[in-house]
């Protein structure tokens, strides 16, 4: 009987435990610790003592920038450690959402993708940091993105923006002269064809299948283009058919091919397997890194300004047009009252000349443009450093891929579905973009 | 099952053992019915308390949140119909998705039937290497669903991909473009679920078929039916219990159908894949509206529960 009634008390114990965790997990949370920074008496210590603030990231093993602002921060300001808090970069927006909604998101909360923003602020989870951003230096670009009814949400810290990745040996190859940033984009398509005849194997663009490859530069360069107006999106026109025309006439590999066969932007201008590539900054760092292990082919390769809508942007004495996002950094509303002067002192650091060049020597575009940032950057080693790779990089008007809209999510979705139509050719170009628009339209209305 | 005879046997026992008055016998005869209940109770408490945590609130909460404007951050707000008269009136995807989720159930759920049932048939005959096949033919379905997408990506690409290389050296000179085409991409997609799920369903109708009683093949035999008359009059008969469940199994399946899409088509090329759970999904996750995503959950769940409903008059009528 004593064993009956002891097995018993063990089952029910059981039980109780796991209907305590279950239910206790919620309440746990937001006072509990999303890592270690958030734990012990840092997180209660006055202002003079030691503070332990954490930021989120992701892929850091692949991803070194969150680890490089931390530490160049600490090294400035030892009584302020940065912790970075790892999440999956493919699931970052969802994952940050579920932190946020549960009251365990980090500090300082980086921002992704801008469009995140507005769902984020309407939430009430991100602090205003105006006070943080008008004191930035005027040479720090990005800060409107994250901007809502002026009302500054984040500083941006990195700039990524557009530019034109080329072959030097495959041009040199076929002949042709290489790009000197006076191209529109009917001079690249014209060089991209002439390529794909001479070379017989490589072709002479690529571009990958994600709608920004397109319809980004179709929204930064079209005058008058309005993404989150809703209304009208024939500008995307011009740009479809002179890429439909690429691709149909084997001058870049066609739109079914890189989607079933999973290419890579990577493979194929690291492996020669294009002359041309649009593409982000971000892929010099990827580029230098995979020809250093051989991942890559060694080639000698160059940066220019991406093709211009028409010749009133071209040649180096004006600025190109093109797109990019910046990444920022924002507070979480939820901040412990201590660390709110820390965090504000870390966004600022983010974003001012010694953060940029910390990560401008590991490949990284800052917000920052200033002559410090420009030499760290143009210092890593096989990187491209001739005059109009330095002009590229560092001369143009990037305008936002995502500008804050409460809509901008809904109206990229039905873009995104457009552009698989058109570019997989199952759909009209004009169809597909009437279709988006009452898409749009029904969603907006 | 194992409480209740030594339950019994306490109780049947307790009266001789001890002899005390009636009232006493009560006493410990309810207070061993509390402790076997409370002990049943706490059996299934862990499990219980885990569905209802994880499966059963999350689903009240859902027709609390259709009826609201949420983003997941913050409190709801009430909005009572407004998303379901947007559901039904404005939006131009919803109506596409239900209509390809319609078509991928349409033709995925009589394919994956009559694949299965004939395997099952097929690899129930005593054939050498019978136990190989069918555990070659579960392999799909215990196979990541991400590497299954990969492959036949690959295998359906239009210009390098062996199956439209296959057509071409039979003289089809446009083969379709397979998952690239709005025409045949659901096609396609239709062709790998029926191929992951056979083989699952295949395990069921083995077992089913083990419960056809073999004499009654022997008397069709006698009266000189033929193979096809044994499976049409003997085996399709026995087996509707089997043949019942997984009509339902698979309808509910293929009506909330996702990853396979998601990872195959994302809903494109357009929205010619798009189906109601990617589209839950999207509303939710991408564009942030869990009010409105909840709507469509609830609406999916409604379409699940009649098409059931109907299946089980059905099959009420057919058994009568």
């Amino acid at each position: 009987m004593k064993k009956t009634t002891l097995s018993l008390l063990t089952a029910l114990a059981a039980a109780s435990a796991l209907a305590l965790t279950a239910c206790g997990g919620g309440d746990e949370t937001p006072s509990g610790s999303p890592s270690p920074g958030n734990t012990g008496g840092s997180s209660e210590a006055p202002a003079a003592e030691p503070v332990t603030i954490t930021m989120s990231g992701w892929s850091l093993e692949t991803t070194p920038e969150f680890q490089v602002l931390a530490d160049a921060f600490h090294a400035a300001n030892p009584d302020v450690t940065v912790e970075i808090k790892e999440y999956d970069a493919n699931d970052y927006g969802t994952l940050m959402l579920a932190d946020m909604s549960a009251g365990a998101a980090p500090d300082i909360i980086t921002i992704k993708e801008a469009k995140a923003l507005g769902q984020w602020v309407d939430g009430g989870q991100l602090l205003d940091v105006t006070d943080v951003v008008s004191g930035l230096a005027s040479n720090v670009s990005g800060a409107g993105s994250y901007t809502i009814d002026g009302v500054n949400y984040a500083a941006p810290y990195r700039q990524d923006s557009w530019v034109l990745y080329y072959n030097i040996d495959l041009f040199a190859q076929a002949g042709i002269d290489p790009p000197d940033g006076t191209w529109t984009w009917d001079d690249y398509a014209a060089t991209a064809k002439e390529l794909t005849s001479k070379l017989g194997g490589p072709k002479g663009a690529y571009e990958h299948s994600w709608q920004s490859t397109l319809q980004g530069f179709a929204q930064a360069q079209t005058p008058g283009a309005d993404l989150a107006g809703g209304q009208d999106y024939s500008y995307l026109k011009p740009y479809y058919e002179r890429v439909l025309d690429l691709q149909d006439s084997g001058a870049q590999e066609a739109y079914g091919n890189i989607s079933t066969n999973k290419l890579t932007y990577q493979g194929q201008f690291g492996k020669q397997e294009a002359a041309m590539m649009a593409m982000g900054s971000w892929y010099v760092a990827t580029l230098l890194a995979q020809q250093a292990s051989g991942e890559a082919d060694s080639f000698a390769w160059g940066i220019a300004p991406i093709p211009q809508y028409d010749s009133s942007t071209t040649g180096t004495d004006k600025v190109p047009v093109t797109f990019g996002d910046p990444t920022g950094l924002a507070i979480n509303a939820g901040i412990d009252e201590s660390k709110l002067e820390a965090a504000k002192a870390f966004l600022a650091f983010a974003a001012s000349d010694a953060a940029g060049v910390a990560l401008a020597e590991i490949g990284i575009v800052s917000s920052v443009a200033s002559d410090a940032v420009t030499a760290a950057y143009f210092g890593q080693a096989g990187i491209p450093a001739d005059d109009l790779s330095k002009f590229a990089m560092s001369t143009h008007d990037t305008r936002p891929e995502n500008p804050q809209s409460p809509n901008i999510s809904a109206i990229q979705t039905a873009l995104g579905e457009a552009h698989s139509a058109i570019m997989s050719e199952s759909s009209g170009i004009d169809e597909a973009i009437a279709q988006a628009t009452e898409t749009i339209q029904a969603e907006i209305g | 099952m194992t409480t209740q005879p030594i339950a019994s046997a306490q109780l049947s026992a307790q009266p001789g053992a001890v002899p005390t008055g009636r009232g006493q016998g009560r006493r410990r005869r309810s207070s061993l019915r509390w402790h076997n209940t409370l002990r049943g109770w706490s059996f299934i408490a862990p499990n219980f308390i885990g569905f209802a945590v994880l499966t059963l609130v999350p689903i009240v909460v859902l027709f609390y949140v259709a009826l609201t404007k949420w983003g997941a951050l913050g409190d709801p707000e009430w909005i009572g119909l407004d998303n379901f008269v947007k559901l039904f009136t404005r939006d131009p995807r919803f109506n596409t998705a239900l209509w390809n989720t319609l078509y991928y159930t349409a033709l995925h759920m009589p394919l994956t039937l009559a694949a299965s049932l004939g395997l099952a048939v097929l690899l129930n005959q005593r054939i050498r290497g019978a136990a190989f096949f069918r555990t070659t033919a579960f392999f799909p379905y215990i196979t990541s669903i991400v590497a299954i997408a990969m492959v036949w990506n690959l295998l359906f690409s239009p210009d390098y991909g062996p199956i439209n290389q296959i057509l071409r050296f039979f003289g089809v000179d446009n083969p379709p473009g397979w998952t690239v085409s709005s025409t045949w991409a659901m096609p396609a997609v239709i062709v790998v679920g029926t191929w992951r799920e056979m083989g699952y369903y295949m395990l069921l109708f083995l077992a089913g078929l083990q419960t056809v009683p073999r004499e009654l093949y022997e008397a069709a035999r006698v009266d000189g039916a033929g193979a096809w008359s044994r499976f049409w009059h003997v085996t399709v008969p026995c087996l509707r219990p089997t043949t019942f469940f997984v009509t339902v199994m698979l309808t509910i399946g293929s009506m909330k159908v996702f990853d396979l899409v998601f990872v195959m088509t994302e809903g494109g090329p357009g929205r010619s894949t798009l189906v109601i759970s990617q589209l839950i999904w999207q509303q939710a996750f991408v564009e942030g509206d869990f009010g409105y995503a909840s709507a469509i959950a609830v609406v999916l769940f409604a379409i699940c529960l009649i098409l059931t409903i109907f299946q089980f008059w059905v099959n009420r009528r057919v058994e009568r």
